[in-house]
């Protein structure tokens, strides 16, 4: 990795403006994935001096700063008390404690990395992204929009609710990424389904979610049918196309059995 | 650029380019306990504590630690000593080169977390990779040594 400077901003209207002064300019968050690509980057921009790794609720809201490390998220007892703890495992298993000692929940989100446990685990619920300046944008808009966003991510929202959430991580060893990754959530009565490394970024499955919301006794094989209608699976050196759909089919129904206890 | 931190207590002040890596930092400064061995985030080798906790010193920019605490097996001799006791006890020492890593890490496992399980044991030094064992030794080893007061 080139670097030509290392910016300690003293505010996030600096980090910004450091930001727009060359498309060459980076955030560092944990900072691991940038080395793993080797960028030539001008300038990195820290933001682990900006007070934006904290953990706070509201009444309705947790709110998650961007530079919270994973263990440090997983560890929380604010997180670990929503959803029967599903959103803390769906980091549990990223790489070890070492490495979730560094890296942070913004970054993961930033990156839209197509194997992300992070991302897969807070799609199904109703989360939502703050950034510098002022923006705000669901979780599922973010992963859609096309392009880098010029700005800079605060905080994150997960707005609170009464149900459980399911995740399950596919891989072939304990540090090896996923071959899939399946989130689903049931929260104020609602089903939501999230399937990640495909190997594309997670999607969250609308077909599925509409028939399951509907229907007052719904058929899992069903929705993990409608599941596979919708999002596509690939193959790739981790596993084949069919033997992701086959693990869909699986753990999708198992999650929605889970989840509906 | 000149970056200040503590260095197993002690306030050292090095110059270094900014997209060097703490690993390389301390090795050329002689601190050659530091281990790197696949210097991708994997293997864990590279351990150290910052601010006490365990993490991969081939993965921090030296640059950002300005003002933390860094800690080596230099700065844990004592307790590196009774860890080195129950592996060497339990045959969980081959070639070595993963120790210095793994040693911190429990280290670290046996200040954070209050008798732990055997799952969250293998969860917490799942991140230190072991190329000659299967980490039976070391799992034996490190429950022996969390048990001593």
């Amino acid at each position: 990795m080139k670097v030509n400077e290392y910016y300690r901003p003293s505010s996030l209207e600096d980090a910004y403006h450091k930001l727009q002064e060359d498309p060459k300019n980076s955030l560092l968050a944990g900072g691991l994935w940038i080395k793993k690509m080797g960028l030539s980057v001008n300038c990195l921009i820290d933001l682990s001096t900006l007070g934006l790794n904290k953990i706070s609720e509201t009444k309705d809201e947790i709110i998650v700063g961007s530079m919270v490390t994973q263990r440090d998220f997983e560890n929380s007892p604010i997180i670990k008390s929503l959803f029967n703890d599903s959103l803390a495992f769906a980091v549990r298993e990223v790489m070890g404690v070492n490495f979730r000692n560094i890296a942070t929940i913004g970054g993961s989100i930033m990156g839209r990395y197509t194997f992300s446990d992070v991302i897969c685990g807070l799609l199904p619920y109703d989360v939502s992204l703050e950034f510098y300046p002022s923006q705000k944008m669901s979780l599922e808009d973010y992963l859609n929009y096309k392009g880098r966003l010029n700005a800079i991510l605060v905080n994150i929202h997960i707005k609170k609710g009464n149900g459980k959430g399911y995740f399950k991580k596919v891989k072939t060893t304990a540090l090896d990424f996923p071959i899939l990754n399946v989130a689903i959530s049931k929260v104020n009565g609602k089903y939501a389904v999230a399937v990640g490394s495909r190997p594309m970024v997670a999607s969250l499955a609308h077909k599925a979610m509409d028939y399951l919301n509907k229907e007052s006794k719904p058929d899992f094989n069903k929705a993990a049918e409608l599941v596979l209608e919708e999002l596509s699976c690939l193959d790739n050196m981790n596993a084949s196309k069919e033997y992701r759909q086959d693990l869909t089919k699986v753990y999708v129904r198992r999650g929605l059995e889970e989840v509906s206890k | 650029m000149l970056v200040k931190f503590y260095l197993n207590d002690v306030e050292v002040s090095f110059d270094v380019a900014p997209n060097e890596y703490l690993a390389k930092t301390l090795r050329s400064h002689g601190i050659k306990s530091v281990k790197v061995g696949c210097n991708e985030s994997s293997c864990g080798s590279c351990t150290l504590l910052i601010d006490g906790k365990p993490m991969m010193s081939c993965s921090i920019l030296s640059a950002s630690i300005e003002g933390k605490h860094i800690t080596t097996i230099e700065g844990i001799q004592e307790e590196a000593a009774k860890i080195a006791h129950y592996f060497g006890e339990e045959g969980a020492d081959q070639c070595g080169f993963c120790n210095v890593g793994l040693a911190l890490t429990v280290y670290a496992l046996k200040r954070e977390l209050k008798n732990p399980s055997e799952e969250e044991i293998n969860n917490y030094i799942v991140g230190n990779l072991c190329r000659c064992s299967g980490l039976q030794s070391q799992l034996k080893a490190i429950k022996a040594y969390l048990k001593e007061e």
